[in-house]
């Protein structure tokens, strides 16, 4: 699919500015209203999801212009999804995939971002998205007497993700996964500098190609290895293998799930006890890419039928952020003795981005920081001592700007909470 | 067409580098080529913009969220109100809320439910302005209607002057938005632009956040309404004439929170989450209704309040020969209505949805039986289209609802369509005119905005274009104000709207 | 100055008068404003006759001071500003045009008063929502276009309400409709096509009613109204709440008007009361007077055609709740005072002679709009001031009226005196302006401003004043309506 392909959904965009706003039954004043970063921080419609959708309209109609201010436009969007699920509450149109496709024009034609032209080149050098990664992949594991997944048969499959094998803050992640797994006696493996980057960031990014090199890539080092279950603690890396993966029918049967589905069905099943007291006041953040975006992919394909209706033979399903990963993290926290939940006002399916996505971390750390305070005070007025997400880069967002604020606000990775707790 | 460099840097110090821009990006997303952006931040920032357009005679239009906006079509400077999104202050003893033109209805709604109070929101939903303005909603029984919840403001003239209207200009408050003499309300929506409003709001007998379980795009209550000492209900009638008769003994006796007029495809339209599953219920209620209906929404103060005005409806109903639709007394459907309804969610998908476009005859006053007579022609008319194909197949009925327990109202016929398909657009086009001439033979209505030519409407109707061109020329000398015509009250969108960029035959000097 | 005969020609040479004693009636009112002779008294019998001598006003520059309501007048509105002035007097004009009990509507010409207007509505099962006690000689147009408080601020959802639309010969002398009114069609036609003349704002834009409504006839000239009315109850059953705390009875007075309990809802103080229900003077007066707690609210609760018993009850529950919670107490009679004497009193207009000139002969009343909150400070001020010029506030009426459905609350001082007392005349006459002063101070919002104290009031804003005047030039580019009022 090609932007061209969503001309009849750019056409739909009536402008209701449902986009810019959480689902409106939600919104309970004032404060939290919003659903989108880039709208909230730069004002002019353009950089709404609307906005997006007019600017591909005109584009598609009369011509593309890339101006500054359009690859400003384009680069300034965390890829976030929220103003697709509020547009979707009303609406049958797509409103992120044109989006996405617009930003896969841009860097096809060669309009990318410098910042961002740096993080793929580490991708195409070292397989990560982590630029000047140093070492090796797996050096974290060094000592832990791991199973290699490539060499042995294992049962579930650890894709320890870029972020979480390469920064020094973040590997403890790693470690406290291989310890819980450990604990709970599941067989399982990683793949040590077989490894490579699941593509899904470079996809969000735009680098359409080298996403595809990269799941290319791992597919046929899964099925090399006889993988059949892979967790990944990282919903960048869930939304890949779940859904793009699935998308470009490069899955196949591999079951695909996030490490905090994966510890809900260990302690369902009795294999993960929660024991030790966590007393801690906390508040969960859904990382967009393992909720509203971590929805499965539908196949589906067919025509608009003629006419004045904007519908398909045969009727095209949406994917409207209904069936991401929301209550298994939810479920693991309440299993920690000790541990209090309170929720904030936009979660699950209408959640605040943590400000990384899309590139945003690097092509404008000012606004994934902006983004990430506003995330911080939303945290705050819960009460909780703590916010807990799913993701490395979310954390990484969080606690780069509690930094830049000088916030109380802790961070953790539902990981090290569970760790906590075993 | 850009306006010169220094013109631009005039601007620019007003508002701000970052808040002004010209780039075709921006302008592409405002669907306008020809315009300069602006974000003013502030009442003064406003004026200061708009004296600016005096001095160089470009003309300008503003605009909160900007529901179907459909650009006008000459060069201009475009005010972005976004950045003025606060609530100034809620009075809960005096009843009374003053808001920012950003501020959306969900958010002041959302503020005010927690006070067990509610505000008017307009038809076209709870993300456009809350400012009263002229948006007739669907709880105008209760909630009052348009620019009758207007209390003080804060506005600016097309001249660039800050006028203080009411207590705001003696004493700085919001209570009153009429005097000392004759009140400045009455040409409010002439021109300029409102920077602030204090706008009436009302009691809320409804729950202080309604308590919602599930994800998008299905919402569950998780009470039955009843337990909230509410009730939702869909009737349809024999004839137009016995729901007529039935709307108007609910609002005389005072007993409804809301009613609206919802024509099946509506309802339909409203409690579906896709298109097909739209069509599939608009079929099944197709058969179910024995005509015209309306949706009502009961709310109790308190239990024997409930109990009454539930008692007085099935009496109202028993009289006029209404018939209960089924599925609307399933408590999870009825959850549904009465929460989308009250807080206004659902509306483009009652509109947009199908097909993206839709032109609406609409007028607001007093709805029994001249502007109902009126529009049962046009939806004869309406259902030939249907039978051609040229517009979206639902009932082809007209829709409605009484406002300040009926006294006054609002009426409505609309065709849903594809905007790019020429044949559709232009038998809309040729539906609007031929509707709207009808209103002015047979003495029913002043059409919609846009659909006839303004003198034409004029002439019959007072001459009122003349008097109004003279207030307008009074208070905006060098026109540069908004001259999309005379704006008839609410109706902003019955224009074709094929052509976006249009361009103008006498384009604004630089 | 014109010449007779060519207003004899316009509305019949029966309707011109310049006996001297004719003038000198309409030269002065109750008011202090200085004391000008019109040249002419014309009473005009229809729209034609007022669209023409508007016109001749304009063609001789020659001010005209509309007036409808009989005397006495109160607020130096309906008396020449200016001289060479033709008093236009229209209360001739007396037709109940129409009364529609489906549109709930009336619509009158300006010289109907309450007194004549009340049978013809309540004949259709319908009954006006009025101002407390008019005059006998006051007209129902004249009352709308004043904006005068109304009893029932359920009903009030705006605060031009009742009135609905109207047809105006503005300044220039081209009459205009407003609201529905204006078209398409003349009034005939709208009513064949089902039109009733009933919404009042536009046609287009502009709200033209509120541009005529407390405008103090300095605009234009209405020859007739139209006005929404609402239903004759079928079971009344009012209530009053006695007490010396005006906050509390405030907070019931929120709630009652909130959940639209009660159609009738105005507080009175001891003094307003007495004067308001007194049948003998003076013995009635003081008796009455001294039984009653400081304030009285006086409510009515109303069942209509479904179950009236059954919604009366379940309102009277709900009242109930609300007085216990707030610990207060509605009762049927407090002192010597009746609720359904009270109500039976203020479904009519006043007796005569006027409730307010029964005390001594005289009342200078200052009013304003407030919320609620602010009441007790501006009361206290009223008081003090009053003390100050040896005023004794034991004789000083008060009148609270929540007013836009609670959203604003009518208060309103009525300093009664004796006219032909040159010490009492003097101090009223001082107090006035003073007393003016410093309500504006706590926020007291003159928004009808009149007599001398207009001009001082208006002008406090000159971008409200810069803004109605070009309204003025437009309506009245030659200055002929009512010159001298405002801040004309």
């Amino acid at each position: 699919m090609a932007i061209e392909d969503y001309r009849g959904d750019v056409e739909m965009c009536c402008r209701c500015s449902a986009c810019k706003h959480i689902p409106l039954q939600k919104v309970k004043g004032v404060e939290h209203s919003e659903a989108c970063p880039s709208i909230s921080r730069y004002n002019f419609h353009a950089y709404s999801g609307s906005g997006r959708l007019l600017i591909a309209k005109e584009m598609l109609t009369n011509g593309f212009n890339y101006t500054d201010k359009l690859l400003d436009i384009v680069y300034n969007c965390q890829m976030c999804g929220a103003c697709d699920i509020s547009c979707k509450y009303a609406m049958d149109m797509e409103v992120l995939l044109p989006i996405n496709e617009f930003r896969i024009r841009c860097v096809e034609t060669g309009h990318t971002h410098p910042a961002l032209d740096k993080v793929i080149k580490s991708l195409r050098q070292q397989g990560t998205m982590v630029p000047g990664a140093k070492g090796k992949r797996a050096a974290w594991a060094q000592g832990l007497g791991l199973k290699d997944a490539t060499k042995e048969k294992v049962e579930v499959y650890y894709h320890v993700g870029c972020l979480t094998s390469y920064d020094k803050d973040y590997q403890k992640l790693a470690k406290a996964t291989a310890k819980i797994l450990k604990k709970a006696g599941i067989d399982f493996g990683i793949g040590y500098e077989n490894e490579s980057c699941c593509g899904g960031r470079a996809f969000q990014m735009g680098y359409k190609d080298d996403f595809l090199k990269q799941a290319r890539k791992n597919m046929a080092m899964l099925k090399k290895a006889g993988v059949k279950t892979l967790v990944t603690g990282c919903a960048d890396g869930y939304q890949a293998f779940k859904v793009l993966y699935d998308r470009y029918n490069l899955k196949g049967e591999l079951e695909v799930l996030h490490i905090s589905e994966y510890f809900a069905r260990l302690i369902k099943e009795g294999k993960l006890k929660l024991n030790k007291k966590v007393n801690m006041a906390v508040t969960y953040h859904d990382p967009c890419y393992l909720g509203r975006l971590g929805e499965p992919w539908i196949h589906w394909k067919g025509k608009r039928v003629p006419g004045y209706k904007f519908v398909f033979d045969p009727p095209k399903e949406y994917r409207r952020g209904t069936n991401g990963v929301y209550e298994p993290p939810r479920e693991v926290l309440k299993s920690i003795p000790g541990l209090k939940l309170a929720e904030m006002d936009r979660i699950k399916e209408y959640a605040w981005c943590c400000g990384a996505g899309g590139g945003v971390n690097v092509s404008n750390p000012e606004f994934a920081s902006w983004t990430a305070t506003e995330r911080i005070e939303e945290a705050e007025s819960t009460g909780a001592e703590a916010i807990v997400t799913a993701c490395p880069w979310c954390e990484q967002n969080f606690n780069q700007a509690i930094k830049e604020s000088g916030s109380n606000l802790k961070v953790y990775d539902i990981v090290e909470l569970v760790e906590k707790a075993v | 067409m850009a306006i010169k460099k220094d013109v631009y840097k005039e601007f620019e110090d007003v508002v701000g580098v970052e808040n002004i821009s010209d780039d075709p990006a921006i302008k592409a997303a405002y669907r306008s080529p020809d315009i300069t952006v602006v974000l003013p931040g502030n009442t003064e920032e406003v004026a200061a913009v708009i004296r600016l357009c005096n001095k160089h005679r470009i003309p300008y239009k503003a605009q909160s969220t900007g529901w179907l906006l459909f650009a006008p079509t000459y060069d201009f400077i475009f005010l972005d109100l976004r950045r003025m999104n606060r609530i100034i202050e809620i009075n809960e003893k005096n009843m009374y809320a003053v808001v920012e033109p950003y501020v959306i209805s969900a958010e002041l709604q959302g503020e005010l439910f927690k006070r067990g109070m509610i505000c008017n929101v307009k038809g076209s939903g709870s993300t456009c302005t809350a400012l009263a303005m002229s948006g007739h909603g669907h709880m105008g029984l209760t909630t009052s209607t348009g620019d009758r919840n207007e209390l003080a403001t804060e506005w600016v003239t097309d001249e660039g002057e800050i006028v203080r209207i009411g207590t705001l200009g003696a004493s700085d408050e919001w209570f009153c938005g009429d005097g000392p003499g004759p009140s400045l309300r009455g040409i409010l929506r002439g021109g300029g632009v409102i920077t602030k409003q204090a706008t009436k709001v009302y009691h809320w007998p409804g729950p202080s956040e309604y308590p919602l379980e599930g994800l998008s795009p299905r919402y569950k209550l998780t009470k039955k309404p009843s337990e909230l000492n509410m009730m939702v209900r869909y009737f349809s009638f024999p004839s137009i004439e016995k729901l007529i008769e039935a709307e108007l003994k609910i609002g005389e006796a005072e007993i409804a929170f809301e009613l609206m007029g919802f024509n099946p495809s509506m309802v339909s339209s409203n409690i579906t989450t896709s298109n097909e599953e739209d069509f599939a219920t608009l079929d099944r209620f197709t058969k179910e209704v024995q005509g015209p209906g309306f949706m009502v929404i009961i709310a109790g103060n308190y239990d024997e309040d409930f109990a009454y005005k539930k008692k007085v409806l099935a009496q109202i109903i028993k009289e006029t020969g209404g018939q209960s639709l089924k599925a609307v007394e399933d408590p999870d459907v009825e959850a549904t209505l009465l929460f989308q309804c009250t807080r206004v969610s659902a509306s483009i998908r009652e509109t947009f949805r199908a097909g993206g476009m839709f032109s609406s005859m609409m007028v607001q006053g007093q709805r029994y039986d001249n502007h109902v007579r009126w529009l049962e022609e046009a939806a004869v008319w309406k259902r030939e289209l249907i039978k051609k194909g040229l517009v979206i197949a639902d009932d082809g009925q007209q829709f409605g609802w009484g406002e300040e327990q009926g006294h006054l109202g609002h009426t409505e016929i609309f065709c849903r369509y594809n905007p790019y398909d020429e044949k559709s657009s232009e038998a809309v086009q040729k539906w609007m005119e031929r509707v709207g001439k009808r209103a002015l033979e047979g003495c029913f209505a002043v059409p919609s905005m846009g659909v006839l030519p303004v003198d034409v409407v004029g002439k019959k109707v007072s001459n009122y274009h003349i008097w109004f061109g003279k207030l307008k020329k009074a208070f905006d000398p060098n026109g540069v104000g908004e001259q999309t015509g005379f704006s008839y009250v609410g109706a902003d969108s019955a224009a074709a709207h094929t052509s976006i960029y249009e361009k103008p035959e006498k384009a604004a000097k630089e | 100055m014109i010449k007779a005969e060519k207003l004899a020609k316009i509305v019949g040479a029966a309707n011109v008068s310049q006996k001297p004693a004719v003038l000198e009636e309409y030269a002065a009112d109750m008011s202090f404003v200085n004391v000008i002779t019109p040249d002419y008294v014309v009473k005009p019998r229809n729209s034609d006759d007022i669209a023409k001598l508007v016109k001749l006003a304009n063609q001789t520059r020659t001010p005209l001071v509309p007036v409808s309501s009989g005397p006495p007048h109160f607020r130096g509105d309906t008396v020449p500003g200016t001289g060479g002035a033709v008093i236009v007097d229209l209360s001739k004009m007396k037709k109940v045009i129409r009364v529609d009990r489906f549109h709930r509507v009336a619509m009158v010409e300006p010289g109907v008063t309450f007194g004549e207007l009340i049978p013809a509505v309540e004949k259709e099962g319908l009954r006006l929502n009025m101002p407390l006690l008019p005059r006998k000689s006051k007209t129902v147009v004249g009352s709308m276009l004043e904006r005068e408080p109304v009893v029932m601020p359920k009903y009030h959802w705006d605060i031009s309400d009742p009135l609905a639309c109207v047809e105006v010969v503005f300044g220039n002398g081209e009459t205009f409709r407003t609201g529905q009114a204006a078209g398409p069609g003349t009034i005939e036609e709208q009513w064949a096509a089902g039109g009733a003349q009933k919404t009042p704002y536009g046609p287009g834009p502009a709200q033209w009613n509120r541009l005529v409504q407390g405008a103090q006839g300095t605009m234009g000239i209405v020859t007739w109204a139209s006005l929404r009315c609402e239903l004759k109850p079928k079971l009344e059953e009012p209530r009053l709440v006695g007490s010396a705390d005006i906050e509390r009875l405030f907070e019931l007075v929120h709630w009652l008007v909130r959940l639209r309990l009660v159609n009738e809802c105005l507080v009175l103080n001891n003094v307003n009361l007495a004067a308001l229900m007194a049948k003998k003077w003076p013995a009635d007066y003081q008796g009455i007077k001294d039984s009653l707690p400081t304030w009285v609210l006086f409510f009515n609760v109303a069942g209509y055609d479904y179950f009236p018993e059954e919604r009366v009850r379940m309102q009277m529950k709900g009242i109930s709740d609300l007085t216990n919670r707030i610990g207060l107490e509605a009762v049927r009679a407090v002192g010597r005072v009746s609720a359904a004497e009270m109500l039976k009193t203020v479904q009519r207009p006043s007796g005569e002679p006027y409730w307010k000139l029964r005390y001594k002969g005289a009342c200078q009343d200052i009013f304003f709009i407030t919320t609620y909150e602010k009441l007790e400070g501006q009361i206290g001020v009223m008081y003090e001031l009053a003390n100050e010029f040896g005023y004794p506030a034991s004789d000083m009426g008060i009148y609270l009226q929540p007013v836009v459905q609670g959203a604003n609350c009518h208060c309103e001082f009525n300093l009664f005196y004796d006219p032909e007392n040159p010490a009492e005349l003097e101090r009223i006459e001082e107090l006035y302006p003073i007393a003016i002063d410093a309500l504006m101070a706590t926020g007291a919002f003159f928004s009808r401003p009149y007599d001398k104290n207009a001009r001082m009031i208006v002008n406090r804003d000159a971008a409200y004043v810069e803004a109605l005047t070009r309204v003025k030039e437009i309506l009245d580019p030659n200055r002929v309506m009512n010159p001298g009022k405002l801040c004309f």
